[in-house]
């Protein structure tokens, strides 16, 4: 069977109108094969099973129905997987993606043969930012270090995700809603998966708090690393903190538009939609050692104070990597 | 065990009721179908034994367990839903969820071997805070303005109820998704069939189908064998909102979404019973359920979401040229 995601030759196929003498013909030609080879009715998806002549009948037939169905339908270019990511839209982003990289922030990338080469994986990072730049630039990083590897989803908090507007922008390009369903599912897809544990408190950070990492919510992460057998792997972003210098954020006019806050940096709301506009700073992204998580039984997830000594472990040694980072760095913008 | 040799379908002229009577007539004079409706079923000719029960009567109960009785009924099919938001609230109320009790009852008093429900995966509610893909075990938190999906959500648990109270009863629930294929129809479909479709402006939603064929098959097999559980009937492959009316060549008309919500509020003052409203959450935040249950129990499906979508699309089309 033909998957939807599968990729598709693009056809512009313009011709309308097919006779539906011919369709009614085929319509009848299935229900003559379903009522003789009632068994096959279900496996019409693999014309080589043994039964050969009906089989083939089958897929002769489905092949035609597909035709068929095809007929003036507009094709589209790239895959769309079952979360929404868009190949053919992520082509198009990369332009601006990688002068972002490249131009804008300078992201300096150490540490990525850290990165397991296959299978799924969990990344753990620190938040920071009040747009998932930090997510874009990680599974930018990833896809440069290894670029046969699947494309890094990045969780991104409920409140940001079911946006107008930010809902389909992010999810083509590889955002997903954070939840732990989601999080397990792609894990055991084989894709690797990057979670801020700090949630909306870390995007909420104010500037003076910067590079302190918050507490990581409930050991949501560890828990999945556990439960679904994959290495951790700790990542400290240094130079998001500096994009949207949050000065104060304001309660109660958040509470009015529906936002769990409503930061004021130096460029917002002052500017209007060009205040969201990020700051050069310059980025370093370091990827640590993998915390073989995988090798613990999937009962210790169970086990909820050792989930939480390992979840502060995580961020005390991500808090040490951030730190390295910042005493190291020169210059926030050079 | 044996197929069931007597099978009632409550809602006989609704699109399941007909299509299902007609493929389990095709099992053979073996196959005793009973179809109750208010209305009289057309194009079966007396092969299907019609009998009409109003299930919203308060004796229907007793009614049913006669006609159960009778026919010897060994497997009931509830479909008797509407497939249509309507004004009548008190109606329908009475007619889903206390009609449901009434077959419940009926079935308990004559002790059917096996009922299968016809449910939609429309109950999940379409909410920010759902995950990508529901699975069966996720909570039936319906939407709090639409009334038809509370009785629904209502229907689910009274047959939740049946089935621990009757453990030696096979209950089988089926919750399809939005149906597509060259022949169904109802609102959402009628929705889609328009060359211009309103869309919430900034909202991309990934929708998932079913096509009908797959629908009747599971049905089909569900009633004839033995399937017990609750099952998510989707294909596989969603696709975005976006993508879908593209392929299908149509417009869309993005509207921002608090003055479509209040202008269809506005509209349905006093005319139409579920706020129209409600129903464009599901056009705004994801409710894809994951099918797979279903496919390991039923067989892999025929058709994925594309292809139902591309099946009622073409045959809309051909449809204008004939």
């Amino acid at each position: 069977m033909r998957h939807p995601t599968d990729p598709v030759e693009l056809e512009a196929d313009e011709t309308e109108g097919a006779p539906d003498l011919l369709r009614r013909a085929l319509e009848e030609l299935r229900a003559e094969i379903g009522a003789r080879f009632p068994a096959l009715a279900g496996r019409a998806a693999a014309p080589r099973e043994e039964g050969a002549a009906a089989a083939e009948w089958m897929a002769l037939f489905e092949e035609l129905r597909a035709r068929m169905n095809r007929v003036g339908v507009r094709e589209r270019r790239g895959e769309i997987d079952e979360f929404g990511m868009d190949d053919e839209w992520l082509r198009r982003a990369r332009p601006l993606i990688g002068f972002l990289f490249e131009r804008w922030w300078r992201v300096e990338v150490r540490g990525a043969e850290q990165i397991p080469a296959e299978g799924g994986t969990l990344l753990v990072g620190n938040h920071s930012g009040l747009l998932p730049w930090d997510g874009l630039m990680v599974a930018e990083a990833v896809a440069r270090a290894q670029p046969r590897r699947e494309r890094v989803r990045f969780l991104v908090a409920d409140w940001l995700i079911t946006q107008p507007f930010a809902q389909p922008w992010l999810t083509r390009l590889g955002g997903v809603r954070a939840c732990r369903e989601n999080a397990e599912r792609l894990i055991q897809g084989g894709h690797p998966v990057l979670a801020f544990p700090e949630g909306a408190k870390g995007a909420a950070k104010v500037f003076r708090e910067r590079y302190r990492l918050k507490r990581f919510g409930r050991g949501g992460a560890v828990r999945v690393a556990i439960e679904s057998r994959v290495p951790l792997v700790p990542i400290a972003i240094v130079g998001g903190e500096e994009t949207h210098p949050v000065l104060f954020k304001l309660e109660a006019a958040a509470r009015l538009v529906g936002l769990p806050f409503l930061p004021v940096t130096p460029t917002f709301p002052w500017l209007g939609p060009l205040g969201l506009v990020p700051l050069p700073s310059k980025w370093t992204i370091r990827f640590g050692e993998p915390i073989p998580l995988h090798e613990l039984a999937p009962e210790a997830a169970e086990d909820e104070l050792l989930v939480s000594r390992l979840t502060e472990e995580l961020r005390q040694r991500i808090q040490a990597m951030v730190d390295k980072g910042v005493r190291g760095r020169g210059s926030t913008w050079a | 065990m044996a197929l069931p040799s007597s099978i009632a379908i409550t809602g006989l002229r609704t699109f399941l009721g007909q299509h299902l009577a007609q493929r389990l007539l095709g099992q053979g004079p073996g196959v005793n179908v009973v179809g109750i409706d208010l209305r009289r079923p057309y194009r079966f000719e007396g092969r299907v034994r019609w009998h009409r029960v109003d299930l919203t009567d308060p004796t229907a109960d007793g009614t049913l367990a006669e006609v159960f009785e009778r026919e010897r009924v060994e497997a009931v099919v509830h479909a008797a839903f509407r497939s249509e938001p309507t004004s009548d609230l008190e109606y329908d109320h009475e007619l889903e969820t206390l009609g449901s009790l009434h077959v419940l009852n009926a079935c308990a008093a004559v002790k059917v071997r096996r009922l299968v429900l016809a449910s939609s995966t429309m109950l999940y509610g379409a909410r920010p805070d759902n995950p990508q893909f529901l699975t069966e075990d996720h909570p039936l938190r319906g939407h709090p303005a639409a009334h038809g999906i509370r009785n629904r959500v209502e229907v689910e648990e009274l047959v939740a109820r049946y089935a621990r109270r009757h453990p030696d009863a096979e209950v089988t629930v089926l919750r399809t998704g939005w149906i597509m294929g060259p022949t169904y129809e109802d609102h959402v479909v009628r929705m889609f069939s328009r060359p211009v479709v309103p869309t919430l402006l900034g909202y991309d939603p990934m929708l998932q189908f079913v096509h009908e064929e797959d629908v009747l098959r599971v049905f089909e097999r569900a009633v004839l064998e033995r399937h017990p559980g609750v099952f998510n009937v989707v294909g596989d492959g969603p696709l975005p909102l976006s993508t879908l009316l593209a392929l299908a060549g149509k417009r869309r008309l993005p509207v921002p979404a608090p003055l479509w919500y209040r202008v269809l509020d506005g509209l349905s003052q006093g005319s139409v019973g579920d706020p129209p409203a409600g129903f464009y959450d599901y056009l705004r935040y994801g409710w894809l359920a994951d099918g797979a249950r279903a496919w390991r129990e039923f067989g892999p499906p025929l058709y994925t979401s594309r292809e139902a979508w591309i099946s009622f699309v073409s045959s809309r089309r051909m449809r204008r040229y004939r």
